[in-house]
């Protein structure tokens, strides 16, 4: 027997989390093919379970003073659709499994998981985003690339729930988001890359570059992307050498079912230097 | 609108299947059922011993080669009977069945399962073709490893090498493939009025009445097949429905109580049968002038554990290996070798694709070579009629590949694109060409299946068609009553046909190598015009046929020399691609296909098998990985395995040309494994094109194509 608890608040999901260990649901499109047995067999669930895709506390996309805060449990085919979110959250969770899958699977979820492959967690990684994560003892905010910790590895503790994903404006307009996956559609990652930027007056303002599966955590290098930052487009031409190599230098991937460790090396950094040459070769057009 | 038969109807099966009122398998309703789950070895290559159960609530029991009834055998009838039904000792891949848990409760049989050890001494295994002939871990059959190792001559190759100014040689490689038909493999057994009865999705019923008679010791009119509505096949039910089969057969005949085995997906992908592997290398002697004067082949399968129908699918796929090309002089070895895999088993083409593969781009390489465009390279080898095939036969019909590749040509724009994408511009397109040999391999229709169907005329004015012939999704029930309905001129929803049993139809033998409508087509158009002769709709007549052999067909099964194949159908293929430079992911811009198939019973089904054929031959060209891994597979999920997408190729243009063949029904050949052949070659040829390096194997995967242009 598997026991799912259907909550009436968050308040309750929250009680269940601490008082019955149950495990967050919300979607199940992971758990329910991780832990799926033969056909008439129920799954073999490690606990019980906290339903929470039906709570609105958590499946809300509300914007306050600039910031938008995602609900948990907002299934992927809103999120894709919601023209307030930022284009490279959108296209990312476009593009994840397939139309009847993205009605049920959260970000939330995803987060949860943190599959290395994740795409949704790729995407927030690049828009810097942070989580609220609810507890028995009140509430905290903590960043996205502080949370997850490892490949299916997180901070979250036994008595919590992650709530909502914050995002701060930015004012990158140059969008680059590539999945390469193991086929056109419903696919898992074999990489990913999502990048953006921001030009102001000849100069970039702005620049996050997230590279997806191919390191136990999503690759985000912040002081590459810092001494990139008041760079004209031609400096940065110059700079994509050493960039490109120094992200080399991190880029650990491995070898599986789905491709090879230097597939995903070669064209992540393929990716990574057509978002730099791009923006690099970019007119002034501000 | 002419009346030709050609024209579409609706599918006799479309509302039911659409309306989701169709019973498959897992539908059915069954008095006292029990499932069974099959216990398997867990490892590759070793032996049996021992079997360590938990102790078995009542109504659970564990069946294996220990309860195999007095007089019976422990193996599988299919061509040879090499495949036990349960491990007793040795054992030659990883899944193999030891026995069957059966009980009421499939939560508390997953349980029991769980709680079963099998215990085996582990051997060094093989699992590749260089293993195999290596007899890595000494021989797993014979004392060589090869279920069959056949040589063909054609003119003297000999003479020509000697005399030759260049040889060029070339290996091609192709990869397993998994048929993924929608429903998984599944059957139900019960035991009825002292006969052993089964529900099965499958292709040949008659196989698998023949499978099991051994292990249960019982006449074939004391066991009964029922083809349930089968979801997909692709021959995959060709003959591992025998292996369920056999182990149910064993249970039921010990329980007497009706029992049911349906994998699910990850079970069927690890432990059912697959394409075979291929490797194919090449010696190729020309002339001073560049032209074609003789091959030297040497053909290997990766034929799995046992030998189930390798040697058959091996034949195929040598007939092959000069595509439709007319070499004058030929040698070519064939050797089906013996792994310590799943046994590799019928799928769509059943050899020739692999064949066809390497002949191709065997072709397009040395076009390469010779600084020739691969189209005119190719054309000047077309076979034409009169023309010799690699075993040494006689091409009967109009070629009429010129004015396909014309059309083809035409309707893709191939020159202009051949001039605006030169070789290394990351575009490409090629084309290839490919024939299918219509019907069983040699003497098979005569000699083994000698196929017969009935005709039954009522006095309600409707007629029913009973043959052994099944619809697995191909269309076969529509097109059958299509034919009979014309021939006997009544409307077509006064012709019956339903799911065959064997104790209600005539042998008209298996659903298997495209000679559903062109042999047993032909039946139903001759027991129609018989019957037509004597039934005016308002009497009860009956009329039987059975198969005659083209006269004029010359073939020795020993030496395999003579008309293969009574015909051939014939296909142009050409496929457009662009890669991209940063991830070598390919994206299909266009595919152009012509078909010569005789005359189409249907053209709205034709069509459906082109795009299905095509876009599954796609697959296995650029797609479909499936690698092996500690002896099972690597990619064993759906999220792993990837067939295309609709998002993953383009629209297939298709044309048809008509060419009737006069021992097909109203001039039809076979169509269901031609449109398989061609596409993946057709594919490699223009990423080779595209990315300027020769393309050796299929998957093209982006990992390949890195590893090919990075090199």
């Amino acid at each position: 027997m598997v026991d799912a608890y259907y909550p009436g608040s968050l308040a309750e999901a929250l009680e269940l989390r601490t008082e019955r260990g149950a495990i967050p649901f919300a979607g199940g499109t992971d758990l329910m093919v991780k832990y799926r047995r033969p056909a008439g067999v129920l799954p073999e669930l490690p606990g019980p379970v906290v339903l929470l895709g039906h709570l609105d506390e958590l499946a809300r996309i509300t914007e306050e003073g600039g910031i938008l805060h995602i609900g948990a449990a907002v299934p992927l085919s809103v999120i894709e659709s919601d023209r307030r979110l930022p284009y490279l959250l959108r296209s990312s969770a476009s593009q994840m499994a397939s139309p009847a899958l993205r009605n049920v699977a959260t970000l939330g979820g995803n987060i949860g998981n943190a599959s290395p492959a994740g795409d949704g967690i790729c995407a927030l990684a690049a828009l810097d985003a942070r989580l609220r994560i609810a507890g028995s003892q009140g509430s905290r905010s903590i960043s996205l690339e502080e949370f997850i910790t490892g490949p299916g590895t997180t901070l979250l503790r036994e008595d919590e729930l992650i709530t909502e994903i914050t995002l701060r404006p930015s004012d990158c307009t140059r969008v680059f988001y590539r999945k390469v996956g193991t086929r056109k559609a419903n696919a898992l990652s074999k990489l990913s890359v999502c990048a953006d930027a921001a030009v102001q007056d000849g100069v970039i303002t702005d620049i996050r570059i997230a590279l997806g599966a191919v390191a136990p955590k999503v690759l985000r290098m912040k002081d590459i992307e810092e001494s990139l930052r008041g760079s004209t487009p031609e400096e940065l031409s110059e700079r994509i050498p050493d960039v490109l190599a120094a992200y080399e230098k991190h880029i650990r991937p491995i070898d599986d079912q789905r491709s090879t460790a230097r597939y995903r090396k070669t064209a992540a950094l393929r990716l990574a230097e057509e978002f730099l040459r791009n923006l690099s070769e970019e007119e002034n057009r501000e | 609108m002419n009346d030709s038969i050609s024209n579409p109807v609706r599918r006799v099966d479309a509302y039911d299947k659409a309306a989701g009122y169709a019973q498959y398998l897992a539908d059915m309703k069954f008095e006292g059922l029990l499932y069974g789950r099959l216990i398997r070895t867990p490892v590759s290559r070793g032996v049996l011993t021992g079997v360590e159960l938990p102790e078995m609530p009542e109504g659970y029991r564990y069946i294996s080669a220990a309860d195999i009834p007095p007089g019976g055998e422990n193996r599988i009838q299919m061509i040879k009977s090499d495949w036990p039904v349960f491990v007793s000792d040795t054992v030659r891949y990883l899944g193999q069945t030891v026995g069957i848990l059966t009980g009421p409760d499939r939560q508390r049989l997953h349980e029991l399962a769980s709680k079963i050890t099998v215990h085996c001494r582990t051997q060094e295994a093989a699992y590749t073709i260089e293993e195999g002939l290596a007899c890595r871990g000494g021989a797993i059959h014979g004392d060589d490893n090869l279920f069959a190792d056949f040589h063909l001559k054609k003119g003297d190759p000999e003479a020509a090498f000697s005399q030759a100014d260049r040889i060029v040689e070339d290996t091609l490689e192709t990869g397993f493939q998994e048929h993924v038909y929608m429903e998984p493999q599944g059957i139900t057994a019960e035991w009825k009025e002292g006969k052993l009865v089964f529900h099965a999705s499958c292709q040949c019923p008659f196989y698998i009445r023949k499978a099991v008679a051994p292990s249960v010791h019982m006449p074939y009119e004391n066991i009964i097949v029922n083809q349930t509505t089968t979801g997909g096949a692709f021959g995959g039910k060709e003959h591992f429905p025998d292996v369920i089969a056999s182990a149910l057969a064993v249970a039921v005949y010990v329980l007497r109580r009706p029992v049911q085995v349906i994998f699910d997906r990850r079970e069927d992908m690890l432990y059912t049968v697959k394409r075979h592997p291929s490797q194919v290398l090449f010696r190729t002697a020309l002339d001073a002038k560049g032209r074609i004067t003789a091959m030297d082949i040497d053909a290997r399968l990766n034929a799995g554990a046992f030998e189930s129908c390798s040697p058959i699918v091996l034949q195929r796929t040598i007939f092959s290996a000069n595509s439709v090309y007319d070499i004058p002089n030929v040698n070519i070895r064939g050797r089906a070798v013996a792994t310590n895999t799943v046994p590799s088993d019928a799928f769509r083409g059943f050899g020739a694709p692999q064949g066809i593969f390497a002949a191709e781009m065997h072709m397009s390489h040395l076009a390469r070579e010779l600084g020739t465009e691969e189209s005119e390279f190719k054309r000047k080898y077309f076979l034409a009629k009169g023309g010799k095939t690699v075993t040494n036969g006689t091409v009967r019909e109009e070629v009429l590949l010129e004015q396909m590749w014309s059309r083809a040509a035409e309707l893709s724009g191939y020159y202009e694109k051949l001039k605006a994408y030169p070789p290394g511009s990351y575009r490409g397109i090629a084309p290839a060409f490919y024939l299918h040999g219509g019907g069983f391999t040699g003497s098979g229709e005569q000699e083994i299946i000698n196929g017969k169907v009935r005709i039954t005329g009522s006095k309600d004015g409707s007629a029913e068609i009973l043959l052994s012939n099944v619809e697995m999704g191909q269309g076969t029930a529509t097109t059958f009553s299509k034919i009979a309905a014309r021939v006997l001129d009544i409307p077509l929803d006064r012709v019956k046909i339903a799911n065959p049993s064997t104790a209600r139809v005539p042998d008209s033998g298996p659903t298997v190598a495209s000679r559903s409508i062109m042999v047993v087509g032909k039946l139903v158009e001759r027991a129609a015009s018989q019957l037509r002769e004597r039934w005016g709709g308002t009497s009860d007549e009956s009329v039987l046929v059975q198969y005659e052999h083209p006269p004029w067909i010359r073939w020795d099964q020993e030496t395999l020399q003579g008309d293969a194949y009574p015909c051939f159908s014939w296909g142009v293929c050409i496929v457009e691609v662009s890669v991209d430079p940063g991830t070598w992911e390919v994206e299909t811009l266009g595919v152009w296909t012509g078909h010569e198939i005789g005359r189409a019973i249907d053209e709205a089904i034709v069509h459906g098998q082109v795009i299905g054929g095509v876009n599954q031959a796609l697959g296995y060209g650029g797609l479909e990985k499936l690698e092996l891994s500690g002896g099972g597979f690597a990619q064993h999920t759906l999220a792993d395995y990837s067939i295309p997408t609709s998002l993953d190729f383009p629209k297939v243009t298709s044309f048809l040309v008509e060419n009737p063949y006069e021992y097909g029904p109203f001039g039809a050949k076979g169509a269901g494994e031609l449109v398989f052949d061609g596409a993946a070659a057709a594919y490699a040829a223009a990423v080779q094109r595209a990315v300027d390096r020769k393309v050796e194997r299929i998957p093209a995967t982006p990992e390949y194509i890195m590893e090919i242009t990075e090199a």
